[in-house]
């Protein structure tokens, strides 16, 4: 039994120990500074226990006494010490010894292995392997590899006890966003020094956690009064945050605004009728190059030559930004219409692939037709949107427009979800086939998610144009398409509330991470792949996509009970109900 | 009136002949059975019907009207609905959605009406909620409206799909083995709901069926096939003592065709 | 001889509608407009035969390289019936590899040594190539696909495009952006001629080596035992199950015979394109997904053919069609959307019906 858990501990180890070099690979260390080791210990413990308390069956009791779980833990915290300390010397050795080691591993530089060391970066090229460094470091993980097993006893603990239920503690989640949203505005009050330099960040981050934690406590409310009191002052805090933002925050707040509406609209597209788009960027496209047309005509040489053989003034916008609406709106939902017919008859992954191919086709058409698209040197000086008179292109304004783009792009997916098309892309999703045999016109409703779900990028297209001043092709590149497609399945499939905690996780939280930006492909990449694993129905799950994936997800009661049938069998036939011709 | 007449159906897959010009009417108000043993294209057949596939010989006249080469949507809206032999149900929906989903081709609401939620669109939304309320009830599921559809009980499921199938307002309903993994009892039920479909509701009914006591039983008029090819039609005593289709059946050795009905 | 998956209870196939016919119409004009470009390009330009000859060659050699990466999407798809979207990524790893190792062996003089002890080095570097692939794709298998079979089919694919953005920057941010470059060995970076066709030495051995390669694939497909079980695997996961066959094990066997052949392509694209970056798989696993697809996916021979096929075009087609080589992607990515909507079952036939177009 003992060996078992040293095994298990080895296994553990091993992999912590790959992970782990990953980590130093890839230079976190250097990002960290000097407290690298303490950090990387931490991040340790918490895998360790979520890898100590997993793969123990439930019947077998031995590994989960303490005793064994700590030797399993001490043995995983021990090995991956000792080898991530072993190699962390070799690498430390060769660069001492003057063997430049960033032609192979670019990471591998002195402050990254000093930052493991705690020691400043001199001290590697000089001395070379600090005294006892390798012992320090084995002893750190040694330790969270004992955390890790103790983190395990005291969740057991804390599952085993009942807690009293407390009937205020209901409200917490009702009330927090209105306490950070007065924390919001207290921290951009003049005079308040909170923070420090960082003020404005963490001003950026408790924005983004009231409107998150509003959304999960909507859901929270009861159904009800309680919910639409809610809802409202939900609303009018969100109303108001525009208003108390300054330049920088509301910029970002704008990006994730406009993010959530391209994030709906592809939500409808994949998480409703559940084709799966990886091109949806180039609607996105084109609602921000037909705006730029139309409000930098003089950009486009095309466009220009046009307006010059009719006579036209070109060096001015054509249509104002209320008036350009309706046209990109059109513009996009035929050319969702239009991508869309030829790949009707595909399914699932090769849609994929052609919708990906068709992505890359327009970007490229984008860099390459010059007369047109300026090519690379991009459409400049586009127009902002007037407001009766007044310049509605600053932050400020654009995360309004944001706002209200996205609020009346969730309302009519709200809309759409419950009505008799939503139905019918649900059962196109669940099974062409049958929606079909069952009366769903299969073209129209492929082509209406096409459509909508174009129509809504587009909106987002043309207020980008207007918030960026200048689009070049590189804005719309594959990235957009897989961030897209990353904040829905984080948010949750089909969710339309899961689309703005994706776009606050997935592009909200990089701006406030600065630094971080490097790792923020490999960090979503990776999420999508956990995510796929341990959560697919996302952070706020749709509950229908819960029900997909999990087969057993709501037990209900009554499964293993006689059906109707068996109960109809037992009653006198003649007793059943009538329902009558309808 | 013939609901539906098929006339020298052909269906070949590859080099096999599936269907083999079948000859097949169900008068209205009647209750029609297709036997025959396992790969005898019953279900072919029904797919050819139904407009999953479209034959390569033969007519297929619906209700007066050629529905040769429509698609499956536009055939149920004609009026022919089915369900499946292995359930088919839309499992992640409510039993009530499944039955909305259903009425798809009876509703008019658009897209538009949806979203602004336009007086004409609630009020076909309520009728049409109405409307499958009381067709669970009619197929005795009352009161599991709300329940999902793949956590029903299978015989439960077997029910909600000809409830859904119910919700297109069919003039002719095809039933894959309606019967098909019931105990006795719950055939029972299901025997009487089929009579109650045509009593009460006037449909039309064609139905593919193994179990022969559910056959004899129910049926007003028996078509026999086998190899793709009919061979034998009449009332369920004729095609019982057919000669042809004892052959056919102890050839295949499974069901008693002499059991009593 | 294929690795084929069909259902045996066909599913309802769709019937052919008006749009069926619009869509074929419009296949017909394309292919006429595409033939007429050609024509009229190749009137204009009068370019030598052997200008001719020595791009074809030239395309199949690129096409024996696709073939082997087309092979493992091939593979995998016959049994898994998912699109391992990270399989450009393993044939990226393997040029890395290749490349450490050619550095490894140049440093210790070997590739200037006799013609055998160069010949046992490339050797050696075509296997540390292939030995990074397998271990990248057995643990792609491990970690991103195993958990998640049996998920509806939205799942892994997701997860197989998170696993390929996360190999792509990960390559980026340990070995840096700048892209590695490969120097050929002098003894097989010169050529030789045939009339005015120049066939660089390079180019033989890679065609050469692809296709002893897929003949070894083929022999272990078709004789070994493991082989027998993948067949049966591809055609029934549950009956093969049955027989007492260990499904995962064939699973695991067919991602290490898919990334071998990766890591060997990824080692001899690196020789032929000369250099190998963290993006260099992205853009080759489609084209290579394109060729599988162009010759029916989950059909073996239909990769190399497609493969083949595909090398051809990219190498003819900027010539024929008088458009700069820049928009040989281009080719690529239109011809691969011009087969799934016009011939999803590829040129090899019906192979893969409804279970997944």
């Amino acid at each position: 039994m003992l060996t078992r858990s040293i095994q298990r501990g080895l296994r553990i180890g091993a992999i912590s120990f790959g992970i782990l070099t990953y980590l130093i690979l890839v230079g976190l260390p250097t990002r960290i500074g000097d407290a690298a080791m303490p950090v990387l210990a931490v991040a340790m413990a918490l895998l360790f226990w979520i890898s100590l308390r997993g793969g123990v069956s439930k019947q077998d009791v031995s590994a989960r006494a303490p005793a064994p779980l700590f030797t399993a833990g001490t043995m995983a915290g021990l090995f991956a010490g000792a080898l991530t300390a072993t190699l962390i010397a070799f690498f430390t050795g060769l660069l001492a010894d003057g063997v430049r080691l960033q032609p192979i591993f670019d990471k591998i530089v002195p402050q990254n292995m000093a930052a493991l060391y705690g020691v400043m970066p001199g001290v590697i090229a000089t001395e070379g392997i600090p005294a006892l460094g390798w012992l320090r470091q084995t002893l750190f993980l040694t330790a969270s590899g004992i955390v890790g097993a103790l983190l395990v006893l005291i969740e057991r603990s804390i599952r085993q006890r009942s807690f009293p239920r407390i009937p205020w503690l209901r409200w917490v989640p009702l009330i927090l966003p209105f306490v950070l949203l007065a924390f919001v505005i207290w921290l951009g009050m003049p005079g308040v020094t909170f923070g420090g330099n960082n003020r404005g960040t963490i001003r950026l981050l408790a924005t983004m956690v009231t409107i998150g934690s509003g959304i999960f406590a909507l859901r929270a409310a009861r159904p009800g009064a309680e919910q639409r009191v809610f809802g409202l002052l939900f609303f009018l805090a969100i109303a108001y945050l525009p208003f108390t933002l300054d330049q920088f925050q509301n910029s970002v707040m704008g990006i994730v605004f406009i993010f959530v509406m391209i994030g709906l609209g592809l939500n409808i597209v994949v998480g409703f009728a559940g084709l799966l788009d990886l091109g949806y960027v180039a609607f996105f496209a084109i609602g921000a190059y037909v705006y730029a047309f139309l409000a930098a005509p003089f950009s486009s040489p095309w466009v220009t030559a046009q307006l010059q053989s009719l006579g036209l003034p070109y060096n001015q916008p054509l249509v104002s930004y209320w008036m350009a609406i309706p046209i990109t709106m059109v513009a996009a939902g035929i050319g969702g219409v239009l991508l869309g017919i030829p790949v009707l008859r595909l399914r699932g992954d090769y849609l994929a692939i052609v919708t990906l191919g068709f992505g890359e086709i327009i970007r490229l058409f984008m860099l390459n037709l010059s007369d047109l698209t300026n090519g690379p040197r991009g459409l400049l000086n586009i127009a902002p949107p007037y407001l009766f008179g007044i310049n509605f292109g600053s932050p400020r304004e654009i995360f309004i427009l944001a706002l209200i783009g996205a609020g009346i792009v969730a309302f009519a997916a709200y809309r759409l979800d419950g009505s008799r098309l939503g139905r019918a892309w649900i059962a196109m999703r669940e099974d062409e086939d049958v929606a079909q045999a069952t009366g769903v016109n299969l073209v129209r409703t492929k082509l209406l998610a096409f459509a909508i779900g174009a129509l809504f990028a587009g909106l987002a297209g043309q207020l980008y144009a207007a918030r960026q001043v200048n689009i070049f092709p590189e804005n719309f590149s594959l990235f957009v398409s897989i961030d897209a497609l990353s904040l829905v399945i984080v948010g949750g499939m089909g969710s339309i509330p899961g689309v703005v905690i994706g776009a606050l996780a997935l592009k909200g939280l990089p701006e406030v991470l600065r630094g971080v930006d490097e790792y923020r492909i490999v960090t979503f990449a990776a999420l999508l792949v956990l995510m796929m694993i341990v959560r697919p129905e996302g952070l706020v799950p749709s509950t229908r996509r819960r029900r997909e994936l999990h087969e057993d997800a709501e037990p209900i009661a009554g499964v293993d009970a006689p059906s109707a049938l068996e109960q109809l069998a037992t009653a006198e036939p003649t007793a059943t109900q009538k329902a009558g011709r309808q | 009136m013939a609901m539906i007449e098929a006339r020298q159906v052909t269906k070949v897959f590859g080099g096999l002949v599936a269907v083999n010009s079948v000859d097949l009417v169900v008068e209205e108000r009647m209750i029609a059975s297709l036997i025959g043993p396992n790969g005898a294209g019953k279900t072919t057949f029904f797919n050819c019907l139904t407009g999953l596939y479209r034959p390569e010989g033969g007519d297929i006249v619906f209700d007066g009207q050629s529905i040769v080469g429509l698609r499956p949507d536009q055939i149920i809206a004609r009026g022919m609905a089915r369900t499946y032999q292995n359930i088919r149900l839309f499992g992640s929906m409510t039993a009530i959605e499944n039955v909305l989903v259903g009425q798809h081709v009876r509703l008019r609401s658009t897209p538009l009406g949806a979203i602004f939620q336009t007086p004409a669109t609630r009020r076909e939304e309520k009728k049409a909620e109405q409307k499958a309320r009381e067709l669970l009830a009619f197929v005795g599921l009352a009161g599991k409206g709300d329940m999902i559809a793949k956590n029903l009980p299978y015989g439960d499921q077997r029910l909600l799909e000809v409830a859904r199938a119910l919700g297109s307002d069919p003039k002719l309903l095809l039933l894959d083995e309606p019967a098909a993994g019931m105990n006795p009892r719950e055939t029972d039920a299901m025997l009487h709901l089929i009579n109650r479909l045509r009593d009460e509701l006037g449909i039309t009914i064609l139905l593919i069926e193994h179990d022969m006591k559910v056959v004899m039983s129910i049926s007003d008029r028996v078509t026999v096939l086998d190899y793709g090819k009919k061979i034998a039609e009449g009332r369920p005593e004729q095609v019982r003592t057919d000669p042809s289709v004892i052959e056919a059946y102890l050839g295949a050795g499974v069901i008693d065709v002499h059991a009593p009905a | 001889m294929t690795v084929t998956t069909y259902s045996s209870t066909p599913l309802p196939r769709r019937r052919k509608s008006a749009a069926h016919w619009v869509l074929r119409a419009l296949g017909v004009l394309i292919l006429v407009l595409v033939i007429w470009r050609v024509y009229t390009v190749g009137m204009a330009e009068n370019y030598p035969a052997s200008f001719w000859i020595s791009q074809a060659l030239n395309g199949l050699v690129l096409g024996g390289v696709y073939a082997l990466v087309a092979l493992g999407y091939t593979l995998v798809y016959g049994i898994l019936l998912m699109i391992n979207f990270a399989h450009g990524e393993v044939v990226m790893i393997g040029g890395f590899a290749g490349f450490f190792a050619l550095q490894f062996f140049t440093a210790i003089g070997w590739l200037e040594g006799s013609a055998a002890l160069v010949a046992f080095a490339l050797l050696l570097i075509v296997g540390a190539g292939m030995l990074a692939s397998v271990l990248t794709g057995v643990t792609l298998e491990r970690v991103a696909y195993r958990p998640l079979r049996g998920a509806p089919r939205l799942v892994p694919l997701i997860s197989a495009i998170g696993a390929s953005l996360f190999l792509q920057y990960s390559v980026l941010l340990i070995f840096g952006v700048s892209p590695r470059v490969y120097q050929k060995p002098a003894l097989i970076a010169g050529g030789f001629r045939v009339g005015d066709v120049f066939v660089p030495y390079t180019g033989v051995i890679i065609f050469a080596t692809s296709l002893l390669l897929m003949l070894a694939l083929y022999l272990i497909v078709q004789r070994s035992k493991l082989g027998k079980a993948m067949r049966a695997v591809a055609e029934d996961k549950g009956t093969a199950a049955l027989m007492g066959i260990d499904v995962n094990q064939v699973i695991v066997f067919t991602f290490i015979l898919g990334s071998a052949l990766a890591g060997a392509a990824g080692v001899m694209l690196g020789f032929h394109n000369t250099i190998v970056k963290f993006n260099s798989g992205f853009i080759l696993g489609l084209k290579a997904f394109t060729a599988a697809v162009l010759g029916g996916i989950g059909n073996i021979p239909g990769a190399m053919m497609g493969a083949l096929l595909l090398g051809l075009i990219e190498a003819i087609g900027p010539s024929a069609l008088g458009i700069p080589t820049e928009y040989k992607d281009i080719i690529s990515f239109s011809v691969l959307v011009l087969i799934l909507i016009f011939r999803p079952s590829g040129l090899l036939g019906e192979v893969l019906s409804e279970k997944k177009a």
